[in-house]
């Protein structure tokens, strides 16, 4: 076995593999050329063994597989391709590997736990985040001593700095694995505690501690509601949430944090250097990129955070979450996925410009991946929000004639087996059929693409996702792995001698 | 007007949505519009809307469920009330929705099942009196169908 992989090699490195052999009829194919001219780039691949000086971790929450595969048509078309042929920026780093998502109660998980795995290295429950697996979901009582350690602790210990940005609310459950540690994921503020919980602080009020405490120096999302008191407006007129009177926000500007809550505030932080930034952009969630106005975009996030925590000769680790890839799939919105999906996929591109791949770990997978599924056979640049149009058997882009189920109607290249788009109606017995439908329709921003089982909000799915990388031992990514071997290539890229 | 081209004509539109397959929403879909069409992209009034205040209008969108039985009230939304578990802890309302006041007490319509509902756009910050609802743009001696 080891001589054949020799001379594999040895084959491959004299030439190509056609140039060895008779000439083939289809070797001036594009396809074939562009595959010879992988393999040479990748037998000339060299592992970066270099300690890695900073770590990027790029989550887009909901965004497995076929998630991943929607946004890449969806950008593709968008720039006038076909849409299959588009290539993402992390599908052009040289690493990657599939994820087992599972908890170690869920099959399916949900986005606490799996934040929790790739931040402290092993699985635990569903809704909890860096508390272990032995304590029961929403055990306050029992929790003490069974709090983890998490990857952010241990970088701001090697001298590093921490950042964590979403575009969902900071309190959620992906940022929270960052710097929280808590028996349940919606205890976002004090009034979500339960009577007499002692063992811990609600989320919104550990972020404050940790960035006090100089663990996290810049936290960037939604969820003011959580940060302020019940009785006192936010700058947009929302209320707080807090039911113990302090207010957060002030607390933090008090150990000489800056906040910004819009996209006015945020562009006046100017040079961050190495001043704590608390930025809170919308009482909940911060807006999908499709509806996105007054605040800064998650790419925009990127740079801001990367410039001022680069400031630090010791390096540092970045969470970033695309936290609403996630909502718009659980709504059935399809549009709404791959608008902020694409955004994902600028945030990387610009973390990738400003930094260096000699001493910078770039992550990108997701936490899970939905209910989502695709139909066939469509022909090229089909759009992917629309319907799916037939094979063109004497050319390459679809013939512009909708495909149509047995019940004479078209469907869309997407669908979801579940959620609020089910054609079944409770106003007829949950019985239903399938709506006639336009291209013009189903790409409507609005538009819910059809289901099958009715739920009041489409499921996530226990299906693996991806993961991409770059930068130092990003070749330790290889095969079908478990979502905590992420922390533990961060933790050793970082360690590395 | 040709009486003969008057009666085939208005036959035509009576039948054509059953005979083309073609629904009640297409029929309707020149004077009906979608709820975002009420708002700029910032929530501001829309021009439409400060164009159509005090006029009858025919707005699409879905029904959240109602926050009182036996009521006149409901909230239409531009999307089904989607209600994740994992997104929100409590029920948060999108930020552009419709006040729907009708005529008579509603029958509940499944928030996933999208209605055209039609009344007088009214716009300015209003309170409801029963439920303490704060709306900013209602449809006033409205009524609704299942297209």
């Amino acid at each position: 076995m080891k001589i054949f992989v020799s001379s594999a090699l040895a084959l491959a490195m004299a030439g190509s593999v056609a140039s060895a052999q008779e000439a083939l009829p289809q070797q001036n194919s594009k396809w074939f050329t562009d595959a010879q001219a992988l393999i040479k780039e990748m037998v000339a691949r060299q592992p970066n063994t270099h300690r890695a000086k900073n770590v990027i971790l790029f989550t887009a929450d909901g965004n497995g597989v076929g998630t991943n595969y929607a946004i890449r048509l969806f950008s593709g078309q968008k720039a006038g391709l076909l849409g299959s042929e588009y290539v993402q920026p992390h599908e052009a780093f040289p690493h990657s590997a599939l994820v087992k998502t599972y908890t170690t109660n869920g099959q399916t998980p949900d986005s606490a736990p799996t934040a929790s795995a790739m931040n402290t290295g092993v699985k635990s429950k569903n809704n909890m985040i860096n508390v272990d697996e032995t304590v029961a979901v929403g055990d306050c009582a029992n929790m003490a001593g069974h709090e983890m350690k998490t990857f952010a602790e241990l970088m701001d210990e090697a001298g590093k700095s921490v950042g964590v940005l979403s575009t969902a609310r900071i309190t959620h459950a992906t940022p929270a694995a960052v710097y929280a540690k808590t028996a349940h994921r919606n205890w976002e503020d004090n009034s979500g505690l339960p009577e007499g919980c002692t063992a811990q602080k609600d989320i919104a009020a550990q972020l404050i501690d940790q960035m006090k405490a100089g663990v996290i120096d810049i936290a960037m999302g939604g969820g003011r509601r959580h940060f302020l008191p019940k009785d006192v407006t936010d700058e947009e007129g929302k209320g707080g949430k807090r039911t113990d009177g302090v207010n957060l926000i002030r607390e933090a500007e008090g150990f000489g944090a800056k906040y910004a809550w819009n996209e006015e505030t945020f562009e006046a932080l100017g040079d961050m250097g190495n001043t704590p930034i608390l930025g809170l952009f919308e009482s909940s969630h911060m807006k999908y990129e499709a509806d996105r106005t007054g605040e800064p975009s998650l790419a925009e996030m990127t740079a801001a955070t990367i410039k001022a925590l680069s400031k630090n000769e010791n390096g540092f680790y970045l969470m970033v979450e695309s936290g609403r890839v996630d909502h718009a799939n659980h709504d059935g919105n399809l549009h709404r996925t791959l608008t902020d999906g694409a955004a994902f996929a600028d945030a990387i591109a610009m973390a990738d410009e400003l930094t260096n791949d000699e001493d910078t770990l770039i992550i990108v997978t997701a936490d899970h991946e939905h209910a989502i599924a695709f139909n066939g056979y469509c022909g090229r640049g089909s759009p992917i929000t629309g319907l799916c149009y037939d094979v063109d058997k004497k050319g390459v882009k679809h013939t512009g004639k909708p495909l149509t189920g047995k019940d004479g109607k078209p469907y869309t290249v997407a669908g979801y087996l579940n959620g609020t788009g089910s054609i079944l109606k409770e106003e007829d017995k949950w019985t239903g059929s399938r709506p006639d439908l336009t291209n013009e329709q189903a790409m409507d921003q609005d538009y819910i693409q059809q289901a099958l089982i009715p739920m009041s909000s489409e499921t996530h799915s226990g299906e693996d996702v991806a993961v991409f990388a770059k930068g130092p031992w990003s070749h330790l990514f290889d095969g079908v792995v478990e979502q905590n071997y992420i922390f533990h290539v961060m933790d050793y890229a970082v360690n590395a001698e | 007007m040709n009486r003969r081209h008057f009666i085939v004509g208005s036959g035509l539109c009576a039948l054509l949505p059953l005979a083309s397959g073609l629904s009640l929403e297409a029929a309707h879909a020149e004077d009906t519009i979608k709820l975002r069409k009420l708002y700029n992209k910032d929530l501001s009034y829309s021009d439409y809307a400060l164009s159509m205040e005090d006029k009858r209008v025919s707005v699409s969108g879905f029904m959240a469920p109602p926050l009182k039985a036996e009521s006149k009230f409901f909230v239409l939304t531009r999307r089904p009330m989607a209600v994740c578990p994992f997104c929100e802890t409590e029920a948060d309302w999108p930020d552009d929705i419709l006040a729907i006041y009708t005529k008579r007490i509603i029958d509940v319509v499944s928030f996933n099942t999208k209605i055209i509902t039609r009344g007088t756009l009214k716009l300015g910050s209003f309170t409801d009196p029963e439920t303490g609802f704060l709306s900013r743009v209602r449809l006033v001696d409205a009524s609704y169908e299942r297209p």
